[in-house]
């Protein structure tokens, strides 16, 4: 078992209060010098300081630092790698070598920086050779600059809602998401050390379930009929591969017994057991006791993986912004950073489903530990602090990318499905399979194996 | 839910050039729909009025700019037959090599354009890499990379390198491999043809002495267009081989007289279908009137029959299966 | 005050006027939007009562189920959806 690189929230708080402490000393400053020009005896700002350094403001900021901090990973960080492993791996299926622009592709850094002797070395490389990160960001620099373009005849409130109301769904995912044991904002840690968040998985599932309807309402409220098409094919398609998706997860809570992403990493951390009824239990010390090395389980993991790449619309199942035929579906009339909101937020619902199929079915954060170094602790002074040389964090991040990588492998290898061929395939194949996942769940739960 | 109409063009993913298709939908089922055509007319017959026969060449391979040797070819056995000329023999096999290596190029060309189309984007860049290969064989035989102006009447521009033949094996052994990955990455889609090939059915140049079987499908949807077309290029693979090694020696090309006095017309297989070519001259060295025929105008008036019935992801499918080249459609 | 009056009376002071805009309002993707946000807001209420799993199984079967299936049951029925400024042909 591997200890978490981030103590979310009593980094949070101990930052809250380096930085309250620097808006006490200021106010304590003005004090003085009010003191100094005349004022009665205990300074007009003294109640202010007070009230600054108090418990309830510094929880108050340290509750905001964490979710600020928490979001700006989740967004800027890992949209921005995970954009680039989709750009750089289908450019490699493409025989192609894909975005290359560089450190070393401006001219004024390889004229200025790129002179100095030691270190202007990675500067001083060719345009065509750089590792291309930078393209990424080049795009949302792009994005910023350009103009929001409000059609004329669209439903404006509306056009301008849709886009928040994706946005804030969203980021909601990454509110519930926890990243290791001490790197989440949902949930409370028990004395005995434990976090725990009872419905952490029902709360992921509902912010899911929001983006069905604000992507109709966009596709509505521009006002044209490639968007009202996107818009419709978005909503059935998301719908009813929900309910797959919540079923599958019910089969995986039936045998579990929690929906608390915590309680479920705990479980699959363990060595790998089977229960074989009356006949005891067989162990397998050298495998993790991931759920999808349950052969019931597995079925559950297949239509739910499957389901994740329908509901964070990508390639095979696209059709809400088919380009060959809807132009870019519902979110043809959006421009500028409206535009760079419903899509990047695109990869942002894939890198959550990648989080939660890594939570449900793939141990989580869990993973093997190494070594560990132990440094003195900022948020709790006096304590050692140990650091994990491989993290939880590092192992979480790890197997996201890599179903992210199965995504980008899958999506850019098959055509896209037609409107009628995805429902069919939903409420056709993917719904009973589920079932029957739940069935079997139930019966091996009741019996005992498994 | 309403019904309404579509634009599908003139400037969208779907048309891959300038025209338009405007459906009718209820829902996501089309009911009817229109094809809009004439945005890209340059008035190419009556250019032709103007100028002579042979430099009328030049144009005809612009008429579809990714399959221009089949143009200029028609156009020169159109006026060979009004001419009562006869080709040489090495002239008639280079005819051949170089028309299946367009073709080749042309439906390469279609593949890659028919990816995006079904949303698998990889295709295009695939089949772009291996077009490449063809393409680099025409540059060898006719030196130019796009609008190539190889047919003439009285026989071809030049004669091939000597070591065509090995170029050719050489990459032809090497596309019969890659075109079996091409079918893996390609297993769904739908569309509807009737097709005759001309090539066996009204045979010319050195087609007679080729040995080889017309690629047709019962089936008038989508994957039957889509399998006559990869049918196709292992034909003309397996053609230009034949002809290479059956190539005589001799001249390649003869000089035609200036003036026709009569009228010619010839049909060959196009890459998109019937391609026909009718020639009337008035003892003028100038043509007195030109007909052109192309297949893609034609199965483009049957859009509307095609599409009633199928969902709107099907239009991209369908229509870009009758693989249109909107330089030859408005002529 | 109490913290949670103060966001008790903020949630249903929304949800009493979604209410009212979802019954008034003139077009009917609004009509679900503000239906949308009555629902949200009462799941809301339902967090202040300590109620979590009614709260969230409300956002996951109303707010986003249910608001969508009635936008589609009346556009699949309705005629006319969009306002066509040129009825062609």
């Amino acid at each position: 078992m591997t200890g978490a690189l981030i103590d979310l929230f009593g980094w949070s708080y101990a930052l809250a209060s380096f930085l309250l402490w620097i808006g006490a000393q200021l106010l304590g400053l003005g004090n003085w010098i009010s003191l100094q020009l005349g004022a009665p005896s205990p300074g007009p700002l003294e109640g202010m300081i007070g009230f600054v350094t108090g418990a309830p403001l510094t929880s108050l900021v340290a509750i905001i630092l964490a979710i600020n901090i928490l979001l700006l990973w989740a967004t800027a960080f890992h949209l921005l790698i995970v954009m680039w492993i989709e750009r750089k791996m289908y450019s490699r299926l493409q025989d192609r070598r894909g975005i290359m622009l560089g450190l070393g592709s401006s001219e004024i850094l390889r004229n200025t920086l790129g002179r100095i002797p030691l270190i202007g070395r990675p500067f001083r490389k060719a345009s065509h050779l750089g590792t291309g990160f930078l393209q990424t960001v080049a795009d949302g620099v792009k994005l910023f600059q350009k103009e929001v373009i409000t059609p004329a005849s669209a439903d404006k409130w509306m056009f301008h809602a849709a886009p928040v109301m994706i946005a804030a769904s969203t980021l909601f995912l990454f509110i519930a998401i926890p990243w290791s044991d001490g790197f989440w904002i949902m949930g409370s840690r028990l004395p005995n050390g434990d976090v725990v968040n009872p419905w952490g998985v029902l709360v992921i599932l509902g912010a899911f379930s929001v983006a069905p309807l604000s992507i109709l309402i966009a596709g509505w409220a521009s006002n044209n009929k490639y968007t009202l098409l996107g818009g419709m094919r978005a909503a059935a398609q998301l719908m009813s591969y929900e309910i797959p998706m919540v079923l599958s997860i019910i089969a995986l809570v039936v045998f579990a017994g929690t929906l608390d992403p915590f309680q479920l990493v705990r479980q699959q951390s363990a060595p790998l057991t089977f229960g074989l009824g009356p006949f005891g239990t067989v162990q397998i010390p050298w495998l993790p006791n991931w759920y999808i090395f349950n052969p019931i389980l597995w079925i559950a993991f297949v239509v739910f993986f499957i389901t994740v790449i329908a509901e964070a619309e990508r390639i095979p199942f696209d059709i809400p912004e088919a380009e060959a035929e809807l132009v870019e579906g519902w979110t043809t009339e959006y421009s500028g950073m409206r535009f760079g909101i419903v899509f990047g937020f695109k990869w942002l619902r894939a890198i959550a489903g990648a989080a939660l199929i890594a939570i449900l079915f793939l141990g989580g954060w869990s993973g093997p530990v190494f070594a560990q170094v132990w440094i003195p602790n900022i948020a709790s002074p006096g304590n050692l602090w140990p650091i994990p040389i491989l993290p939880q964090e590092f192992w979480f991040t790890l197997k996201i990318y890599a179903i992210f990588v199965v995504f980008v492998w899958i999506g850019w290898s098959v055509p896209r499905v037609r409107i009628d061929q995805i429902l069919n395939i939903g409420w056709k194949r993917l719904l009973p399979l589920s079932l029957l996942a739940i069935l079997l769940a139930t019966l091996a739960r009741g019996m005992g194996w498994f | 839910m309403a019904e309404m109409w579509i634009n599908m063009g003139p400037q969208h993913p779907m048309t891959h050039g300038l025209w338009n298709l405007r459906i009718k939908v209820d829902g996501e089922t089309i009911v009817d729909a229109e094809p809009e055509i004439g945005y890209l007319h340059r008035g190419y017959e009556k250019i032709m009025e103007v100028r002579e026969f042979q430099k009328n060449v030049v144009l005809t391979d612009r008429l579809c700019y990714v399959s221009s040797i089949t143009w200029s070819h028609c156009y020169c056995l159109a006026c060979e037959a009004a001419m009562d000329l006869d080709v040489p023999e090495r002239g008639k096999y280079l005819r051949v090599v170089s028309n299946e290596l367009q073709r080749i190029a042309s439906h390469l060309m279609w593949l890659a354009a028919y990816g995006p189309d079904l949303g698998l984007l990889t295709a295009l860049l695939w089949a772009l890499r291996e077009r490449e290969l063809f393409l680099d064989l025409l540059q060898l035989i006719t030196g130019a990379r796009m609008n190539q102006n190889y047919p003439r009447i009285g026989g071809v521009r030049n004669d091939a390198p000597g070591d065509f033949e090995k170029y050719c094996a050489k990459v032809i052994g090497h596309f019969r491999k890659k075109l079996g990955e091409h079918e893996k990455v390609f297993e769904q889609s739908k569309l509807f043809q009737v097709r005759i090939d001309l090539r066996k059915l009204d045979p010319y140049d050195a087609y007679p002495e080729m040995d080889f079987q017309p690629a047709v499908e019962q089936e008038g949807d989508s994957y039957a267009r889509y399998k006559v077309r990869v049918e196709e290029m292992k034909t003309s693979c397996d053609i230009i081989l034949q002809a290479l090694h059956k190539m005589p020696t001799g001249p390649y090309r003869v000089k035609p007289p200036r003036r026709i006095e009569g009228e010619g017309f010839r049909r060959t297989e196009d890459s998109r279908g019937e391609a026909l070519f009718y020639v009337i001259g008035d003892g003028d060295d100038r043509p007195y009137r030109v007909k052109i025929r192309s297949p893609v105008f034609s199965n483009i008036a049957a859009a509307p029959l095609m599409m009633r019935g199928n969902k709107v992801a099907d239009v991209v499918a369908i229509m870009g299966s009758i693989d249109v080249c909107v330089g030859e459609m408005d002529k | 005050m109490d913290l949670e009056v103060v966001a008790f009376l903020i949630l249903s002071g929304l949800e009493v006027g979604a209410a009212v805009m979802t019954v008034t309002a003139k077009k009917l993707v609004h009509n679900v939007f503000w239906l949308a946000v009555t629902l949200i807001t009462i799941a809301g209420i339902y967090l202040l009562f300590l109620a979590e799993f009614v709260a969230w199984i409300q956002i996951i079967v109303y707010a986003g189920a249910v608001p969508v299936l009635f936008l589609f049951g009346i556009m699949l029925t309705r005629r006319k959806i969009m306002e066509e400024p040129h009825e062609s042909q």
